[in-house]
């Protein structure tokens, strides 16, 4: 059960650079420093909101909201640096993602300082559950409910909708998309603050259960590209599968023989590079 | 020594009440005859950056606060006390900055060094470098056992195992009918060696005590919950961690979310060095907590310490952790030696000089009264004690607090570590 927690949040991260690269060909290798941003500013958003006599059994709202909102630093990003690169060279995009990396995990450091952050006892605010013969945080399972829709939303904007076509005509030819009419500038700048609001959300919903540290985001991209590989990359539901597999592999793997923690999640991306190196839904674009 | 201390508190304390902002950071031209009067340099390197970087910061804060009260009081000899700080990071960079310091900074002392695989790679670049350096937190051991059993200008921190060694003898104490332990630590050395070294003392203790876990997940892991699960299938009647940074509090939190301390006992041999972000909303009455060398609510605590304490908590709105006792002890050991030092020639004294008074020298730090063994080891005091939640934070203290010296709790020099527990009279 704790697997499907960790994999709801790797989720999030993973969908957020499956979204940017499918759309984009851009690999963001800020991603995680999003999921670090969107952390500390939960911390911050739920001190705020309890600070200001706020019940602290709506504390989600603010962390949620905190969340989403520090995402709209994937718009600054985006129009203030990406769009000169995208003609570029893909090694210009990866240098100028990891640059942003460096620059994040600072100014994390300058703005909430080098010691932990969290959100005291709020994890525990709605009580435990017992299940399948476990205790459940029920947190836990609102954000494994959260993710789910989010993936469902996802899937929907994504086969349904107007916005969604649009993506998918992008993504599968940029210059046709573009010949037929459609604006990639907005596109781009949409996507790209959808992908860092996938993040930042998942940064801000996992810290109740955790703290926040500056290179949180380190440890989790490191999973999130063994998630991309799985998956496939740039497939949404390679996302999901891959985050899926990841999550619960690590917690059984720890439950049964702990040296293979790491080390089983990168047979099965070996294993997947060989037999089916595109991953499982690797044919499929976003 | 005694006198001119009391003096001085009497004084810094009177400045920090009038607000001491305006003073001159500086008192000038009083060097002592045969003393230079430029500033005397340090050298100090502080992590600035990772996991560690709260145990750095607390380290320099230390430093800083000891300077800027005996700058206040005339520095040393009557020459200004100027820091000159670098980072401590990979191995390879510190030794660079530490030449650096020595060489172009031309710095009297390098004070300074928290990670083990920094400070193995510092200890000999010391001796060759033949200046004196005190190391903070660092030591110069590889796993249990010591590389430098006779340094020249080395100075180094208590032997890293030495928590799980008071948590080893605590343990039997407060915990009785133990049989079966887990321990989950970070996967570098001083995890590996705080786990190894409290089974090798708990098996002196409960010679059929069974150890029947253990986890090591990678240092900036940020969820335990697998670990939790495993741990709880295990069943065993106690938990020993060593964790000591931000892992501490989460693994705390999620094991509170599952209850795991409601059905057996915990040992958190260092967690203290976090010790007010253990709310006691999450943090359970009734555990072993570590605090390493200082415990900054001990009643029985200093005026020196009680000061520090209220001053850290005006300026940083944090309570301090062990960290910046060790810094403390290091520069104030180092003062206490040069003033050894021309009480003996009425000069200023050379490198070589400081390094023979420094064997053996005891001054009061922060935690109270701490030495350098002669061959260049700290010897203080641990302090350890059981979580109450009676006390007026919204975080966990101990009570009762055992207060345990390194003379019983530190392997003595020259000595095999399991040999030597191996060979107590219990």
């Amino acid at each position: 059960m704790g697997g499907v927690f960790h994999a709801a949040i790797l989720f999030l991260v993973a969908a957020g650079l499956q979204l940017v690269f499918g759309v984009q060909k851009i690999f963001n290798l800020a991603c995680g420093s999003f999921y670090a941003l969107g952390a500390y500013t939960g911390v911050s958003a739920v001190a705020f909101f309890t600070g200001h006599g706020g019940p602290p059994t709506l504390f989600v709202i603010p962390l949620a909201l905190g969340g989403l909102a520090v995402g709209l630093v994937g718009l600054v990003v985006e129009r203030g640096l990406l769009r000169f690169v995208y003609d570029r060279d893909e090694t210009f995009q990866l240098l100028l993602t990891f640059a942003l990396v460096l620059m994040l995990e600072d100014l994390i450091r300058l703005t909430w300082g080098t010691a932990p952050a969290s959100t005291g006892g709020l994890y525990l605010a709605y009580g435990q559950v017992r299940l399948l013969g476990a205790t459940v945080p029920v947190y836990n399972l609102i954000v494994i409910a959260a993710s789910l829709a989010i993936a469902l939303g996802m899937g929907f904007t994504l086969t349904r909708t107007a916005f969604g076509r649009i993506i998918r005509a992008a993504a599968d030819n940029r210059e046709m998309a573009e010949a037929l009419g459609v604006d990639m500038r907005g596109v781009y700048a949409r996507v790209f603050t959808l992908g860092t609001m996938l993040g930042t959300l998942g940064g801000a919903l996992v810290i109740p259960a955790t703290a926040a540290m500056s290179e949180m985001g380190i440890e989790l991209i490191v999973e999130a590209f063994a998630v991309v590989v799985i998956g496939g990359l740039g497939s949404m539901r390679g996302a999901f599968l891959g985050a899926l597999v990841v999550g619960v592999l690590r917690s059984m793997a720890i439950s049964i023989y702990p040296e293979l923690e790491m080390l089983l999640i990168y047979l099965i991306v070996i294993a997947v590079l060989l037999w089916r190196p595109r991953g499982l839904f690797g044919a499929a674009a976003a | 020594m005694a006198t001119t201390r009391r003096e001085f508190l009497k004084v810094a304390g009177a400045a920090a009440t009038v607000g001491a902002v305006g003073f001159p950071a500086v008192a000038r031209g009083q060097a002592k005859p045969g003393v230079p009067s430029d500033p005397v340099k340090i050298g100090v390197l502080a992590i600035r950056a990772g996991i560690a970087a709260p145990v750095g910061q607390a380290g320099l804060r230390g430093t800083e606060w000891w300077v800027e009260r005996a700058n206040k009081a005339g520095g040393i000899l009557g020459r200004p006390v100027q820091l000159v700080v670098e980072e401590e990071s990979t191995p390879k960079d510190t030794v660079e900055r530490y030449r650096k310091l020595i060489l172009q900074d031309k710095v009297e002392v390098v004070i300074g060094g928290i990670s083990t695989g920094v400070t193995l790679a510092l200890g000999p670049v010391a001796e060759e470098m033949e200046v004196p350096w005190l190391s903070w937190d660092g030591t110069t051991q590889k796993g249990v056992e010591e590389t430098m059993p006779n340094p020249k200008w080395a100075f180094r921190s208590v032997d890293n195992e030495v928590e799980a060694i008071v948590a080893g003898q605590l343990t039997p104490k407060y915990f009785k009918g133990i049989k079966t332990v887990a321990g989950i630590g970070n996967d570098y050395s001083y995890g590996h060696d705080c786990w190894e070294t409290y089974q090798a003392v708990l098996k002196r203790y409960i010679p059929d005590v069974k150890f029947v876990l253990e986890l090591f997940p990678k240092l900036g892991v940020t969820d335990f919950t697998s670990h939790i699960a495993a741990i709880q299938q295990a069943k065993p009647d106690l938990l020993m961690c060593s964790f000591w940074s931000g892992d501490a509090t989460i693994i705390m939190k999620q094991a509170a979310a599952v209850g795991l301390f409601k059905s057996m006992k915990g040992v958190f041999t260092t967690a203290g060095g976090v010790h007010d972000s253990l709310k006691k909303e999450f943090t359970p009455e009734g555990l072993l907590l570590g605090y390493n060398t200082m415990y900054f609510d001990d009643p029985k605590g200093s005026a020196l310490l009680k000061q520090f304490v209220r001053e850290y908590k005006a300026k940083y709105n944090e309570y301090p952790a062990y960290e910046c006792d060790h810094a403390y002890f290091n520069i104030e050991s180092y003062k206490a030696a040069v003033e050894k030092g021309y009480a003996a020639t009425k000069k200023w004294p050379s490198k070589a000089e400081v390094v023979k008074a420094l064997e053996g020298i005891e001054v009061d730090s922060l935690s109270g009264k701490r030495s350098w063994r002669p061959d260049h080891v700290q010897m203080c005091n641990f302090y350890q004690g059981v979580t109450t939640h009676k006390n007026g934070y919204d975080f966990v203290t101990i009570d009762p607090i055992e207060v345990v010296s390194t003379k019983v709790a530190m392997k003595p020099a020259g000595s095999k570590l399991i040999e030597w527990i191996n060979g107590w009279k219990i």
